[in-house]
């Protein structure tokens, strides 16, 4: 496991304590008002409420840029991309404002999501999921999120210790192809390595499709947060 | 008891294991050694079942591994040579009930073996701590306690110490010497005698996927160094 955005943070803030499911519902609403309230008030207040979290949560914001390094370059790559142009005037001012409003709605879903990941164990999510889907489809779900949240940090960690091995040994020096090649190889060779040995690693302790979920509660608090994300999403509606 | 009788097992064509017929019974500390590649891990994964041998058979207290895959990775914990492999979760707590969990036992029976587990191997009052934070020998032991939460009666370790510091081996050295004290039967799969020739009630060499001596450590250290094995 590695020290990413990606993964769990033990801690004892109001956003640790709150239900797993309080926060799925906290992140539906995020998502859904980022990408469906037309209103010029909707970035503001979806900003708001992410960056609240994230400070309740205690989240630290290095840690988030560094778990979501690629796809913040991605964005920036993209309303880059949007707001050049190959002639005169070379800027197209509308386009890139445009992209830039997607770009900051996509960045607020992250970082929602980087609230949750980081406050909320995976055996959290996991029954969460399964309590709300029912049956099997809930089982398979909750089950398949579990795997891409435990995978993902180790194998993130893989592609930065083979980044690493690679400047170590000057690597660094090559055409940035070239390195690309080399860490998308060797992150690939260990993707498979690394997605045996978790198999192996899950059998040898009997991984099972429902397992004993935590214990859960739904609190006071939780109530009041899921009413007040309900009333923000009643109000955008209206609005 | 872990019996095996005449296992066989190819990787491609290539043997790892050549009729091998091993028993560890209740409470032995047993250490497996042998030179690189000569079937160490290939065979204890056959214990409970991760590897399917081509020919043999491995029984777990008297039922074939493969009738009941559940019962013997129950019986047979697994501690993996990198620890790492093997973490599944962020904190040490969850990380120790992720089997226990997969037994389906009620929580308050999941606290108790996760309690008992980290007591075991010295990281009591650790539980919040991220699995990333540890040194290399608590991750050692923790990997160790993974194991211990479900209740295992025969545990195997691969190169455990590996790695490891002095001070890191000495400390995982004690808690298997502690936990075969307590019952357990214990097998350390080595390369390097130094570390647990004194703990070993029996040592068993391989080479070239065959049982090239099986004894107590009097009877078989004069052969080790042609087998390959360092000696103490």
């Amino acid at each position: 496991m590695t020290d990413l955005g990606l993964s769990y943070v033990p801690g004892d803030t109001v956003v640790h304590r709150l239900d797993a499911r309080t926060k799925l519902l906290a992140q539906f609403v995020v998502a859904l008002l980022a990408f469906t309230w037309s209103d010029s008030l909707a970035l503001p207040v979806v900003w708001a409420v992410v960056l609240g979290a994230m400070a309740l949560a205690r989240v630290q914001p290095r840690s988030v840029l560094t778990g979501y390094a690629l796809p913040f370059v991605l964005l920036a790559i993209a309303t880059l991309t949007r707001a050049l142009a190959l002639g005169p005037p070379w800027v197209d001012v509308d386009a890139g404002l445009a992209a830039t409003l997607h770009s900051l709605r996509v960045a607020a879903i992250l970082l929602a999501s980087a609230v949750y990941v980081q406050t909320t164990p995976v055996s959290e999510t996991q029954a969460a999921i399964s309590r709300l889907v029912p049956g099997k489809p809930g089982q398979f779900l909750a089950a398949g999120t579990s795997f891409v949240l435990r995978f993902l940090p180790v194998l993130l960690a893989d592609l930065q210790s083979a980044r690493a091995a690679q400047q170590a040994r000057l690597g660094d020096q090559r055409r940035l192809h070239e390195r690309m090649q080399t860490v998308a190889l060797a992150g690939l060779n260990r993707t498979f390595e690394r997605a045996d040995r978790f198999s192996l690693a899950l059998k040898a302790r009997c991984f099972a499709w429902n397992p004993t979920p935590p214990r859960m509660s739904f609190t006071r608090a939780d109530w009041f947060v899921s009413l007040g994300f309900a009333g923000l999403l009643a109000a955008a509606t209206l609005a | 008891m872990i019996a095996v009788r005449d296992l066989v097992k190819a990787y491609d064509g290539v043997p790892a294991l050549d009729g091998v017929s091993l028993t560890v019974p209740d409470g032995e500390f047993v250490v497996l050694a042998g030179p690189n590649g000569s079937g160490k891990t290939t065979l204890v994964r056959q214990f409970n079942g991760l590897l399917e041998p081509d020919a043999g058979d491995v029984l777990v207290n008297g039922t074939p591994v493969q009738d009941d895959l559940v019962a013997a990775r129950t019986a047979v914990g697994m501690v993996f040579q990198h620890p790492r492999d093997q973490f599944v979760a962020a904190t040490v707590r969850e990380e120790v009930a992720f089997g226990p969990r997969n037994l389906g036992l009620p929580n308050d029976e999941i606290d108790a073996r996760v309690a008992d587990a980290l007591d075991a191997v010295g990281l009591d009052g650790r539980g919040e701590d991220r699995v990333a934070a540890l040194s290399g020998g608590e991750q050692e032991r923790l990997a160790i306690a993974g194991a211990l939460a479900m209740r295992p009666a025969h545990l195997v370790l691969d190169e455990p110490f590996t790695g490891l510091d002095a001070p890191a081996q000495a400390a995982v050295r004690d808690r298997l010497a502690a936990l075969n004290a307590a019952g357990t039967s214990v097998v350390v799969v080595t390369h390097d005698l130094r570390d647990v020739a004194d703990l070993a009630d029996r040592v068993v060499v391989l080479r070239d996927g065959t049982i090239a001596a099986d004894g107590d450590y009097e009877s078989v250290h004069e052969r080790l160094p042609d087998l390959g094995v360092r000696q103490p």
